[in-house]
């Protein structure tokens, strides 16, 4: 982590509404904040409808912003782009999917489908140094040379998802956001895939925004992280700091949901259960405080300073 | 004496595909006792679906059971009968056994509820058709159900649609649909895959408490080992269609013998992996459609012998519980020690474990 640079992502009051019908919209995400630095993991966790693909999805634009700013490398990116500043946005962040068999075109061939981002932005001299490139990241994600004439259904799911990979790898990226990248494989592939993924970081110094609901495997990739419920973000920090200290009952419940492969305290324990409409709290009353380190948690005065007294790991654990 | 509800042996299924055919099951051996929980691990395609699909009755067409036996012991006209439910045609399965006596619970509760009935209708449908009991009589049981899988306000919820519902909820209706005409075997084929953590959590809790109070035998189908560790009591580990590990959860989890199994624990990072990299399993799984010769798991094992490559493991037993398909564990086998990444988990997880027991 390099907390001194210039984050290469600054996210600021993000807000993201979907009008449903002249009289409901949905605040997928509303007004959420964070900051990525070049060559860090930032992990967003939280349950589906949290609104954390959403953020994905609008800091590369895919959708129009509701309000909020977000620069990168310095650069406005939620407005309207001159030239410039599209081109920078469209090579240096790339994007992984979940289901690598949707986000790959079944009739190219993967050279073709790898090179896509080159032949976009006419990144090559000429035919032998393109294809030249391809083969090179296919090879640095551990597919053969000889997939290059392949189709996707010719291979399975972890291979796939290096397809995947290799395609936002080859722009030369300065972060990559990962959506649920790994979430569709079986175990031992996932591990393959995170690996590599870390791999390529500290040869690249790449940085991630690793989208996942999986928080072992966020535990496990990320620098820090930052949790999200109903389109806010309720807890931010280190990975140290939230995992040793959860403070907000949201975050608990999350940590005590994960199952651990330890039958003898997993067959005795029961998961704490937090529901936000008998909770009493409201998130949009109350703000995000600092309660020491990079650690935030958003709540009002008196609900923080609740949480800070009566703080307990062993409840978050919950033997029974 | 534990009384014995359902014997598989040797259940070999054949799916006959446009790429050739494909061996997904290979000879599998499975035993539920009453009232056990029995966890069946693997990754995609290493036949725990289709296993238990075969027990259902439920294979899709183009596969056939090339061999095998699966016995079912269960109450009929007041005897108690053992049956082979391969002997079975689809329509006497459909009357007898499925829903009455083997329910299943499905991954995603949004593709196995039907979006044009209320979930009062859908609960009541089984009794129904199977007992035939009396519309009111359904009903009120369908509303103590709705209370026992943990759904507030049942009588009103007895007019919802599923979509009315939260994927939680919606797998509660699931879970209350199953039981409905009273089976004594539950097959959950990756109940919660679809789910949150925190929804997961509950509805596996669920499960138990269900279990606990009518004392149900549970098959879980599942490639988490996390929810295997929370649920189960005895574990099946499958690679490749066939049974590779198989003992209590406390001989999977403290005493792996099989390097498959070895893998899988190593591929999850555990709340104290601080080590730079998981250790993952190499390559991928066999193509099933190609013949196998010698151990499947070979081209992928570390501590693969060359027997491995001509003759595939047996089952070899290590306690009374426990066995695994490795040549690691014959007479004439090499001296070998647990990776040391995975021993010093398992250390780690019985401190953990004498930590908590303590207080």
């Amino acid at each position: 982590m390099q907390q001194a640079n210039e984050p290469l992502l600054e996210v600021k009051d993000l807000k993201q509404h979907f009008k449903v019908s002249r009289k409901f919209t949905v605040k997928a995400v509303d007004g959420v904040s964070f900051k990525i630095y070049p060559g860090e993991t930032y992990g967003l966790v939280g349950e589906s409808g949290s609104g954390k693909s959403t953020i994905g999805r609008s800091v590369i634009r895919l959708h129009e912003l509701t309000d909020g700013e977000v620069l990168f490398k310095g650069k406005d990116i939620s407005k309207k782009m001159n030239k410039d500043t599209e081109r920078v946005l469209r090579t240096n962040m790339q994007m992984i999917f979940q289901d690598p068999m949707a986000s790959l075109n079944p009739r190219k061939n993967v050279l073709d489908s790898v090179a896509q981002g080159l032949d976009i932005h006419g990144l090559y001299k000429n035919q032998a140094e393109r294809n030249e490139r391809v083969l090179e990241i296919l090879e640095r994600v551990g597919l053969s040379k000889e997939f290059a004439g392949r189709y996707p259904s010719q291979f399975s799911g972890g291979q796939r998802q290096r397809i995947g990979i290799a395609r936002a790898l080859i722009m030369n990226p300065d972060l990559i956001i990962a959506d649920e990248a790994i979430s569709a494989l079986d175990v031992s592939i996932q591990a393959q895939i995170v690996n590599l993924m870390k791999e390529i970081q500290e040869e690249t110094n790449v940085a991630y925004l690793f989208i996942a609901h999986d928080l072992s495997m966020v535990r496990y990739i990320s620098d820090r992280i930052g949790v999200l419920h109903l389109g806010h973000m309720i807890e931010t920090g280190t990975t140290e700091e939230i995992f040793s200290k959860p403070l907000h009952p949201y975050t608990k419940s999350l940590l005590s949901a994960i199952p651990h492969p330890n039958p003898i305290i997993e067959q005795k324990r029961t998961a704490l259960s937090y529901d936000y409409a008998t909770s009493g709290l409201d998130y949009s009353e109350g703000s995000l405080h600092n309660v020491g380190g990079t650690h935030e948690v958003l709540g009002t005065d008196e609900e923080v300073n609740n949480w800070l007294n009566k703080y307990s790991m062993k409840e978050v654990i919950g033997v029974r | 004496m534990k009384e014995k509800v359902l014997e598989v042996r040797d259940l070999a299924i054949t799916f006959n595909t446009s790429a050739g055919k494909v061996k997904a099951v290979r000879g599998v051996d499975l035993d539920l006792y009453k009232g056990e929980t029995v966890a069946i691990v693997g990754e995609s395609g290493s036949g725990k679906s289709v296993t238990t699909k075969a027990i259902m009755g439920i294979l899709s067409n183009n596969g056939t059971i090339d061999s095998g036996e699966i016995h079912y012991t269960f109450e009929k006209e007041g005897e108690e009968v053992t049956e082979n439910l391969l002997n079975f045609s689809k329509k006497q399965m459909r009357k007898t056994i499925n829903g009455k006596h083997i329910a299943m619970i499905f991954q995603d509760p949004m593709t196995s509820l039907d979006p044009t009935m209320s979930i009062g209708n859908q609960i009541i449908e089984g009794m129904r058709t199977h007992y035939k009991t009396k519309k009111k009589i359904a009903q009120a049981k369908a509303i103590k159900l709705l209370e026992l899988v943990g759904i507030t306000d049942p009588k009103s919820r007895m007019k919802n649609y599923p979509h009315q519902l939260s994927g939680g909820m919606r797998q509660r209706i699931v879970i209350a649909i199953a039981l409905a005409c009273d089976p004594d075997v539950l097959i959950c084929d990756e109940p919660t895959t679809a789910l949150d953590v925190t929804i997961q959590a509950k509805i596996l809790e669920l499960i138990q408490d269900i279990q606990k109070k009518i004392g149900i035998s549970v098959i879980y189908i599942t490639h988490d080992l996390g929810v295997v560790a929370k649920v189960a009591e005895y574990v099946n580990v499958m690679y490749a269609g066939k049974i590779v590990e198989k003992g209590t959860v406390d001989d999977i989890f403290y005493e792996p013998k099989h390097p498959y199994t070895w893998g899988l624990l190593l591929a999850m990072p555990d709340l104290e992996t601080n080590t730079e990299k998981l250790v993952s399993i190499p390559g991928n799984p066999p193509n099933m459609s190609h013949d196998i010769v010698g151990d499947p798991f070979y081209p992928r094992n570390k501590y693969a012998l060359h027997i491995d490559k001509e003759i595939e493991p047996p089952l070899i037993a290590v306690s009374e519980t426990h066995s695994a398909a490795t040549w690691l564990l014959s007479e004439h086998g090499p001296e070998y020690s647990l990776p040391t990444e995975l021993q010093a988990r398992i250390t780690r997880m019985k401190e953990e474990a004498k930590h908590y027991a303590a207080g």
